[in-house]
């Protein structure tokens, strides 16, 4: 089942812009290896899913997966075949919203082949340019 | 100083952010000297000079700035996320002879017999806070994990070939590194043509208690 908030303030909210990089979750803290983005975008409830199924069978039993973005941003749409205006569109899906910079998902306990494999797969379920980091020196 | 990386910095008298793009354009990155009573200094150091030094994680450096020789650790380093450069340092000037506190990263050898029994290695840790003598600063703590048996775990209180004089200031108890059968990762499967299920409204929900009350 995707990921959803359990409580939230409004139902809808608006849209809003994806301003600069990450000052946040942009660094490799819980696994070895990170999945960073390296554009910014809307991240879909249902692509993380995707994303984490394909990991999880690929890492079956050699790692552990880290989702470090969740979708907190509802998304309206429109019925099909309505004509315009009478307001807002009701809640559709909801998404992640990724900055360049953040690091989405993170592999603990594989080798560094794995995770690349791994991220790989990941990758092309992705709408975003991403990129495998390793954590930083000293980090 | 046997153990101390020497390197060049030269002074910088212009701060800001643009005056720290400009040295970033010449290759150079801005960098901080203070500690031990003394004035904050503003260095510049060589870009190809910092790099190597920081992926070493060595820590005691020996700064040559106007003449003038001072023995300094590596404090913060500043990364730009995205282009994953180093977009300033700070070092904090030292004595020789006194005992700092510093965060080292753990390294772990070998392989554990744990993970070729379908365990999965996880580390909580990767980092510890030490107190050591400044000389004698370690690059990392090495961890050997040979004997790591599946559900077994090394505490801080395990780590018994430390090099000498360095403290670990953590509790005894905190876990680095221990190998645990697999998590199962399945997520819960939605009942199908359920009505898609909508998050609870937060004022709603305040409503509906007081009407309780």
């Amino acid at each position: 089942m995707a990921l959803m908030p359990k409580r939230v303030k409004h139902r809808k909210v608006q849209r809003g812009r994806i301003k600069g990089n990450a000052t946040r979750g942009n660094t490799v803290s819980f696994g070895e290896f990170g999945l960073q983005a390296i554009h910014g975008g809307y991240v879909n409830a249902t692509t993380i899913e995707a994303c984490r199924v394909a990991a999880n069978q690929y890492i079956r039993g050699e790692g552990r997966l880290f989702i470090r973005i969740f979708p907190s941003k509802p998304m309206t749409a429109r019925p099909l075949e309505t004509r315009m205006g009478t307001g807002k569109g009701e809640p559709d899906h909801w998404v992640a919203v990724v900055k360049p910079g953040t690091v989405m998902f993170e592999i603990a306990g594989a080798s560094k082949e794995s995770a690349r494999d791994c991220f790989n797969r990941v990758a092309h379920k992705l709408p975003l340019g991403v990129r495998m980091v390793e954590r930083r020196p000293g980090a | 100083m046997a153990n101390a990386t020497k390197i060049q910095a030269q002074e910088r008298t212009e701060k800001g952010t643009r005056a720290a793009v400009r040295l970033r354009c010449e290759g150079l990155v801005p960098a901080n000297l203070y500690g031990h009573g003394q004035a904050s200094q503003m260095i510049a150091v060589s870009e190809d000079v910092v790099n190597p030094l920081i992926r070493s994680g060595h820590k005691l450096v020996e700064i040559t700035c106007g003449g003038k020789v001072e023995t300094a650790l590596v404090r913060e380093v500043q990364w730009n996320s995205v282009d994953r450069v180093i977009t300033h340092v700070d070092f904090m000037r030292i004595d020789v002879n006194e005992r700092v506190d510093v965060i080292v990263p753990v390294v772990l050898k070998g392989t554990a017999p744990g993970v070729i029994g379908a365990g999965v290695l996880e580390q909580p840790v990767h980092t510890l806070h030490i107190e050591a003598s400044a000389a004698d600063v370690p690059d990392s703590i090495v961890i050997k994990i040979d004997q790591l048996q599946l559900g077994q775990s090394i505490h801080v209180r395990d780590l018994t070939d430390l090099p000498s004089g360095v403290t670990v200031k953590a509790p005894g108890d905190l876990v680095i590194v221990h190998i645990v059968v697999p998590r199962s990762q399945e997520a819960p499967v939605a009942e199908p043509n359920a009505a898609p299920v909508q998050p609870e409204l937060v004022a709603k929900k305040k409503k509906e208690d007081e009407a309780a009350k």
